[in-house]
């Protein structure tokens, strides 16, 4: 017996140990003094304070919050009013009917409920001619729409436990109807409302996949920024962000759990003394506190909710002239770490220069191909979005960029001679270039024998089995192994696939694992000792590594590159603007402060051949960023990546599943 | 004492089946009246009518003199206390008596003088500030009666308020509302399906049943001279046989002729008769005309209820006497026992005590598949 119970306490242990242990390590890493997730190098509430600092990251918790707020108040309201509605259908299978088309948008799986949303407003949008159907107000109504039936579910219980004579007796006793509402039925509704609200609260403020199908320009979620940083790692300030989250939905699931409970407790009681006798002697039993006194502050903060919502509503959309910027997540310097806010700088800038002012509504994705399809819904406005090279190449092909007017970027005169004329818009009609990197091969000094290097034969090297890393994406993976037996990287042949392939299923026994993101954790930790990857990335996980890891960097014979360039899209309200902007961002403070924070090497000759800036990067990285590997042109027109036609995409795809499944 | 509420042709119907069938009836000042049927018979819609809750398809609920069909319930001079109280479990003790004087912004001191004095009339001076979901099913009952009773409405509806009650603690609510009733000299509208406590409780008894009235008069007449079989039957215990009136003072029935005090009516009509239980004596088998065997002897505290088969048709008995069961015994009924009753379409639906409820006596039928039972005594 005891032996049970004690093997039960310990698996019901497991189980909280299971469900809270992601929790607890995040939480543990937001005081974290270095950006690694492996190494924990001191208590520090750095992060906080760089998460308070940082401009961009607030507005978009400010913007979740309004969203959550706006979207809490019109689903309660809408779903208490639809709750009292079935509640009063006469006919029962009518009411089962409305209670099961109300569980529909709960059990549907929301990247349908997403899509079908952004299909009909973006519909809707077209039909009224509108260029951006997609906005606050949409993903308003998106939120709405799902958090409603939640709402609905809490408030129709409390209805149905309701003695339906309760608005009779106060309207017998002087009440006119809506006076038995507001005194009668409200209050017995209010734990269902108010649950209902928290629900919809938390529901709107982490969804992520409805809002990142209905979002658009300007307008953007945490979830949303959140998951375009993966581009880069997600910086720690996130940690923290969402260890104050966690806290605060805690904080609420407890408010609302104490709610029902005291609800659930006057209903045992009703119950009980339904079936009790009458014992007159029972008046020395203590007096209880009164169900009443929970129940203002909570419509305190109902009203303060709704007002809030409705406030923000109204201090937002009379923003004079507006730039839509659409950028990588973690790709523009945002004033962390006492860096440059650079999207700041251009407002104030532009305020000071033409006397009127701007604002820069900045939003984020995580790759091109989300970039890609955003605009290609029709149902978004951007005016300078920052593409990579075979996405620019294609989005040409596409007729979807503007040609731009040079004579607004005179600072384009500091580019890099070497960046004309590159496959992807060879005669520089579209393109701005943002920034650029070269993957090379990173290692662990303290693993790897210094003899071993400078070449791709480092990833087959037998010596270092179980310690090599492999990109887990087709064309990065068949890039290491082309590039090492001198294939055309954008070959048509099949065969030379077939050989890369080869290659890398003779490679395979020697790969740990293949990675994305997780390369930088496995790297910083010493987990893994070779991979290849940007050297932008490199500095990154340099900074992070443990003491007993000493990681190196060198470019093989033969590597990719690739080039990120700032464009102007078809859609754009305000060209002009945007080529101020692409301007500026060209100028020395913001093209040093933005080459600092993102790391990777510039083609601005305002940065890199700045004093400041080469002292600020250091010798080492100087070198490893701006390699002297021949002329660039010509190396980066032979390695980089071009799109594939979709024959050759369809081989790559079974090619490469035979690789891991080999 | 003067109509305060009349009802005038009353019509009311649900999804095409009717509730109330033409009703008419008045209520004095001052008067416990009692709408007394069973359940589904109409009497609850009567009572929301009166309240405000539900219009008449046809006819006039008039109100001291006033047609008030249209006036809506907060506006009406009437309250009520609810089947299963309808207290307002957000709010305590107090603001429940309180709610009616807020609503009609009483000055506070007065709310309080007046709240007071109602809890300790209903004797719940020292439960003013518990919450109602705290108390038992008779501390609600109080608290419901003292919030209908604070604004001093000129009509207090009660609908089945004493049936979630144990029998002791009904016995004392009953008394208690009589006392308030007589106190407060406020008409009461009592509505309830068991007829004990409609006899002991009112000054007048409506009888109902599918939407009509059956009969209205003080609780005596009602018992003593019921108009039809239904009453006879809904009200105490009868035996009613089929008999044919021969002339004035003289009836037949269970192949027998009786001396009785009715008259009026027609020569060799076909009657109903009624005969209460407690007004049937034993008397020896060659001193009776109606003899019959005992089938069943039930043990009821001050009497006892025996069942005498008597040529077929189940009599009961109430006798203080104790009859062995299987016994033959004969009857005599002296001529005040016989109460005589017109023809109605209640006749022969009720007869005698095979079965004590209708729906056992149906389930029997259905098993047996025999015909309907009746008064077919004479045979």
């Amino acid at each position: 017996m005891n032996k049970m119970k004690l093997s039960s306490k310990i698996y019901s242990g497991l189980i909280f140990a299971f469900l809270f242990a992601p929790i607890v390590v995040l939480l543990f890493f937001s005081f974290n003094d270095s950006k690694s997730l492996s190494v924990f190098s001191g208590f520090s509430l750095k992060w906080y304070k760089e998460l308070f600092n940082d401009r961009n990251t607030l507005a978009t918790v400010r913007n979740t919050v309004i969203l959550a707020l706006s979207a809490t108040a019109i689903s309660t309201v809408m779903g208490t009013a639809a709750a009292l509605g079935i509640d009063r259908l006469r006919s029962k299978w009518y009411r089962t009917a409305m209670k099961t088309v109300n569980d529909i948008p709960m059990t549907n799986p929301d990247i349908i409920t997403g899509i079908s949303l952004m299909l009909m407003f973006v519909f809707v949008g077209r039909l009224f001619g509108a260029s951006n159907s997609l906005n606050f107000w949409t993903m308003l109504a998106a939120h709405v729409t799902f958090c409603t039936p939640y709402v609905i579910l809490q408030v129709l219980p409390k209805l149905q436990q309701m003695d339906k004579a309760l608005p009779e007796a106060a309207m017998d006793l002087g009440c006119t109807p809506m006076g038995a509402f507001f005194k009668v039925e409200l209050p017995e509704m209010l734990p269902g409302i108010f649950t209902g609200a928290i629900m919809a609260f938390t529901l709107s403020l982490d969804d992520f996949v409805i809002s990142y199908f209905t979002s658009g320009t300007g307008f953007e979620t945490l979830p949303i920024r959140i998951y375009s940083m993966t581009k880069k790692t997600v910086t720690p300030k996130m940690y923290a962000l969402a260890t104050i989250i966690f806290f605060v939905t805690l904080g609420l699931l407890l408010i609302s759990n104490f709610v029902d409970n005291e609800d659930n407790k006057r209903l045992r009681e009703m119950r009980k003394n339904r079936k009790s006798t009458y014992t007159r002697q029972d008046d020395t039993e203590e007096n209880k506190p009164t169900s009443g006194k929970f129940k203002k502050p909570v419509a305190i903060c109902l009203v303060i909710a709704l007002i809030a919502g409705i406030f923000f509503f109204g201090s937002r959309s009379r923003e004079p002239k507006v730039l839509n910027v659409y950028n990588w997540g973690e790709y523009i310097s945002d004033g962390s770490e006492g860096s440059l806010d650079t999207i700041a700088a251009f407002e104030s800038w532009y305020e000071d220069t033409y006397g009127e002012p701007v604002t820069v509504n900045y939003t984020t994705y995580a790759s091109n191909e989300d970039m890609y399809n955003k605009l290609s819904s029709g149902a978004v406005s951007y005016d300078v979005v920052i593409p990579s090279d075979y996405m620019i190449a294609r989005m040409i092909k596409e007729d979807m960029l503007e040609p731009l007017d040079f004579e607004n970027i005179p600072n384009y005169q500091y580019i890099n001679d070497s960046f004309h004329g590159l496959y992807y818009d060879p005669q520089d009609l579209y393109t701005v270039p943002y920034t650029y990197g070269i993957v090379g091969i990173i290692y662990d000094a303290n693993i790897v024998d210094e003899a071993d290097t400078g070449s791709w034969d480092l990833m087959w090297n037998e010596k270092y089995a179980g310690s090599i890393l492999q990109y887990n994406n087709s064309r990065d993976a068949f890039g290491t192994s082309m590039y090492k037996l001198g294939i055309d990287i954008n070959t048509t042949d099949q065969s030379e696939w077939d050989r890369a392939a080869q290659e890398l299923i003779a490679q395979r026994p020697l790969v740990k694992s293949y990675v994305m993101d997780e390369i930088y954790n496995m790297m910083e930790s010493g987990e893994a000792a070779v991979a290849s990857y940007y050297a932008g990335d490199y500095f990154t996980m340099q900074e992070a590594q443990a003491s007993h890891v000493d990681l190196k960097f060198y470019y093989p014979e033969r590597t990719n590159f690739f080039i990120d360039a700032m464009c102007i899209p078809k859609c754009t309200q305000n060209k002009e603007l945007a080529e101020i902007f692409i301007n500026y961002m060209l100028s020395e403070e913001a093209g040093i402060a933005n080459a600092e924070y993102i790391n990777y090497a510039s083609p601005n000759r305002n940065v890199y051949e700045n004093e400041t800036y080469i002292e600020d990067m250091g010798e080492e990285a100087m070198e490893i960023l701006y390699p002297q590997l021949g002329d660039f042109s010509e190396l980066y027109n032979a390695y980089a990546y071009r799109s594939l036609d979709s024959d050759m995409l369809d081989y790559l795809t079974t090619l490469w599943e035979t690789v891991k499944l080999n | 004492m003067s109509k305060l509420i009349e009802l005038n042709h009353i019509s009311k119907s649900f999804d095409g089946e009717t509730v109330l069938d033409d009703i008419s009836l008045y209520i004095r000042d001052n008067e416990f009246i009692t709408l007394l049927g069973p359940s589904g018979c109409g009497k609850t819609t009567t009572l929301r009518m009166i309240g405000g809750f539900t219009q008449p398809d046809q006819g006039d609920v008039i109100f001291m003199g006033e047609r008030i069909n249209d006036v809506p319930p907060h506006k009406r001079n009437v309250n009520t206390v609810f089947q299963k109280y309808a207290l307002f479990p957000h709010l305590n003790v107090y603001e429940n008596v309180a709610f009616p004087l807020r609503e009609k912004k009483v000055p506070k001191k007065e709310i309080d003088e007046k709240v007071r004095e109602m809890l300790s009339l209903v004797m719940l001076s020292n439960f003013a500030e518990r919450r109602v979901t705290s108390l038992s099913g008779g501390q609600q009952q109080r608290v419901a009666i003292a919030r209908a009773l604070i604004s001093h409405p000129k009509v207090l509806l009660l609908d089945e308020p004493l049936g979630a009650l144990d029998l002791k603690l009904r016995k004392d609510m009953q008394r208690e509302l009589m006392n308030i009733q007589k106190s407060t000299g406020i008409t009461f509208i009592f509505v309830t399906h068991d007829q004990e406590e409609a006899l002991s409780m009112s000054d007048t008894i409506v009888v109902m049943n599918e939407g009509k009235i059956q009969q209205i008069g003080t609780p005596i007449d009602i018992y003593n001279e019921p108009k039809n079989a239904f009453v006879a039957d809904f009200i105490g215990e009868s035996n009613i046989l089929d008999g044919v009136m021969l002339e004035d003072y003289k009836v037949r029935f269970a192949g027998h002729t009786f001396q009785c005090l009715d008259t009026g009516f027609g020569k060799n009509e076909a009657v109903d008769v009624v005969v209460r239980p407690e007004d049937v004596d034993i008397v020896p088998v060659d001193r009776s005309m109606l003899c019959g065997t005992v089938t069943s002897v039930t043990f009821m505290g001050v009497h006892y209820e025996i069942i005498v088969d008597i040529q077929g048709f189940k009599w009961m008995i109430q006798t203080t006497d104790f009859v062995g069961e299987g016994e033959y015994i004969g009857i005599s009924l002296d001529p005040d026992a016989i109460h005589i009753m017109k023809k109605s379409k209640y006749s022969g639906m009720f007869g005698d005590y095979s079965c004590f409820s209708d729906e056992v006596e149906e389930l029997t039928i259905e098993e047996e598949e025999g015909p309907a039972p009746g008064g077919d005594a004479e045979e």
